[in-house]
């Protein structure tokens, strides 16, 4: 079957799916793919292994820096679009992004010394999404690149990237700042409310205290008076962000795999991006093993370890029918399941060369 | 003592490892094997895309707690629905519980304060084997099927990051609670799943340093899921492999078998040089999800511990 085309990409690509299905390599190939035509290109991605970075050749390179990739001495027919990757670092972003919007720098140290910060900086789990949406808007008003490709963060269903935007602007819209941007403490560190009530406020204050804790209360409104300047510029980026994605320059790819367990999963997915009015282009359907070449059914076989493998044949191929049926009328192409993650860039040009269309 | 005869003593079991490694169905298979074992075991699955019940062929559970056979349950419960339930068994009074409930800063609260969605779900299983909960069956253990491991760390190091900001009240004393049942190895056992391939490899590795570092403790099991079988003898190279069986899968499906199981072999043995403990194999099996595919992954874990099956 002749090869598919990839050359009508558009300028933003979303690679999505369910973890551990090769979202990250498909994105890199994509993004080889993309410079070798011509287009300037980045790749961001997540999680990269330790041997797709040595790959791409950006080994130990700090997080979020478009890091340029060495293309043109590998054998591919470069048009010279270049290609730079580059790796999200959710900590690291947030700092940095308080250091650009921060408006001097005592506002930029308290908050980088609030202890609610520092928690809500590492371990809040929305923050790797929330710092995706950043780092997108940072990339695309560069207008460096003919073409981005985005890897979406390992969570199950990567929803919570797509409705990262959304959610932060519904979040500054809700009144919940408002709310604690009031000056609710005074300059002794007492609730104004119940200290103007004396020994009664004394004892609401202890009461507080118990459920809920006044040290966090007071950290948690020092941080948002802290981060108050910026909040206008947060809003402003997510919703271009979130309008960005819904663009027609947008493009959503959908990988998954075809055990049976996973079908629900892909087309739960499809559903969700056109409710929401993303694009969907492909669905690609990963790691496929091949029938077995007699056909012999898996089940008549000797070996067990041949059983095994004739029975993921089988597997993969009702899957792959399946998930046809299932998609009626969307692009779905297949991908074999490869002997080893690339090593070089030549591996991953082989990702895209052996997709094949299936019919739906 | 075999690490299943450990296990078999805990109160709360949390299994995690990289996505798409089997958490779910390995949670699944070793609470049919501690059941078995005279233990009541609930499964919690806390992703929102439910899926255990498919696991252990239920009807879905919505929150609610199922019973999959006597001593065996299973419960998939949003973290939401954790906090929501414990507002309305402090504040008792049903019209305040509902203006609360529907109010947008309780909910951005809910959803946004750090480590609360954790420490709720993790609060909610340390209730459960102390049969605090309203309702429900007596459970000597939980299963906990975590978020993958990014997420699954958060998770373990929510009430730490927790009881440092509050330091007293109730919310602050079932914290220090669950703190001291997560950081008790003989209480909490943590189990990694992950398959014989780099990236699971080095997401466990990261996660037994993280684990170390910042809970001071260690995993108590490893398991290697989804391990390609061995060739036939003699079959390193095609040559030596048995007409019949080139003839039967064919050159390229061979190829694969044998290039999967070297990559599962080199990793084994990255694991053996970097990992300490317990550690148990699992093959890839040829079936799909169900209730026969957990049977059939209780009984490899049940064989790889060196117990013997309870008949």
């Amino acid at each position: 079957m002749k090869g598919e085309n990839w050359n009508d990409l558009p300028p933003l690509v979303v690679v999505v799916g369910a973890g551990g299905v090769g979202k990250t390599t498909l994105a890199a190939a994509l993004a080889l793919h993309s410079a070798e035509a011509g287009d300037h290109t980045l790749v961001m991605t997540f999680d990269p292994s330790r041997r797709l970075k040595d790959t791409l050749g950006i080994g130990d390179q700090p997080g979020n820096q478009e890091i340029p990739v060495e293309i043109d001495e590998t054998g591919g027919e470069t048009r010279g679009g270049g290609l730079e990757a580059s790796l999200l670092d959710a900590h690291d972003a947030f700092d940095r992004l308080v250091r650009t919007y921060a408006p001097d720098a005592a506002a930029r140290e308290r908050i980088l010394n609030n202890r609610y910060y520092h928690h809500l900086a590492g371990s809040l789990s929305g923050i790797l999404e929330y710092m995706a949406v950043e780092r997108l808007f940072e990339v695309n008003a560069t207008g460096r690149f003919d073409r981005v490709i985005l890897d979406t963060p390992p969570t199950r269903q990567a929803l919570e990237f797509l409705e990262a935007p959304d959610r932060i602007v519904d979040f500054l819209d809700s009144g919940a700042i408002q709310l604690t941007l009031r000056p609710w403490f005074r300059g002794d560190g007492r609730l104004k409310a119940t200290a103007v009530l004396g020994g009664l406020g004394r004892r609401l204050d202890h009461y507080l205290d118990e459920w809920v804790g006044l040290d966090l209360l007071r950290d948690m409104a020092e941080f948002f008076q802290a981060f108050e300047p910026l909040f206008k510029g947060f809003r402003r980026r997510a919703v271009e962000v979130g309008r960005l994605l819904r663009s027609r320059t947008t493009q959503f790819i959908l990988v998954t795999t075809t055990a049976e367990e996973r079908l629900p999963d892909a087309l739960f997915f499809a559903r969700r991006l056109q409710e929401r009015g993303h694009r969907l282009g492909r669905v690609v359907a990963n790691r496929i093993h091949p029938m077995s070449a007699s056909k012999c059914a898996a089940d008549e076989m000797d070996d067990p370890g041949a059983r095994l493998l004739g029975w993921l044949g089988e597997r993969d191929q009702s899957g792959l029918e399946a998930l046809g049926q299932l998609l009626r009328g969307r692009r779905l192409g297949a991908i074999p399941v490869l002997a080893d993650e690339p090593t070089d860039l030549v591996g991953l040009r082989r990702v895209l060369q052996r997709y094949k269309p299936v019919q739906t | 003592m075999s690490w299943l005869a450990g296990l078999c003593q805990r109160r709360l079991i949390v299994v995690t490892g990289k996505g798409g490694v089997g958490k779910t169905s390995i949670a699944a298979a070793l609470g049919l094997l501690l059941s078995e074992r005279g233990r009541s075991a609930l499964v919690l699955e806390v992703d929102p895309r439910e899926n255990v019940h498919r696991i252990l062929d239920t009807a879905p559970s919505d929150g609610q707690v199922v019973t999959v056979r006597p001593g065996l349950y299973l419960q998939n419960l949003q973290p939401r629905q954790v906090v929501d339930q414990l507002i309305g068994e402090r504040v008792k009074l049903g019209v305040l519980v509902r203006r609360i409930l529907n109010s947008p800063i309780y909910t951005h609260f809910a959803e946004g304060a750090p480590g609360l969605k954790e420490l709720a779900i993790l609060g909610h299983a340390l209730r459960l084997v102390e049969g605090e909960t309203p309702s429900g069956p007596q459970v000597d253990v939980v299963i906990l099927d975590a978020p993958a491991t990014g997420h699954g760390m958060s998770m373990l190091r929510a009430p730490g990051l927790v009881s440092d900001v509050l330091q007293h009240g109730p919310v602050a004393r079932l914290t220090t609670r669950v703190a001291e049942l997560v950081g008790d190895p003989q209480a909490c056992g943590i189990v990694v799943i992950t398959l014989a391939e780099e990236m699971p490899v080095t997401e466990a590795l990261e996660l037994r340093s993280a684990l170390e570092t910042e809970l001071g403790r260690a995993p108590e099991l490893l398991v290697a899921n989804a391990l390609y079988p061995e060739l036939p003898q003699g079959a390193a190279a095609l040559e030596g492999l048995g007409a019949g069986l080139v003839e039967e899968l064919g050159v390229e499906l061979l190829t694969l078998w044998r290039q999967r199981r070297a990559i599962n072999e080199a990793q084994l043995q990255r694991l053996r040089a970097a990992w300490s403990g317990p550690e148990a194999q699992v093959p890839h099996l040829s079936l799909s999800q169900g209730r026969d595919l957990t049977a059939e992954l209780a009984r490899s874990l049940s064989a790889a511990s060196g117990e013997d099956a309870v008949p």
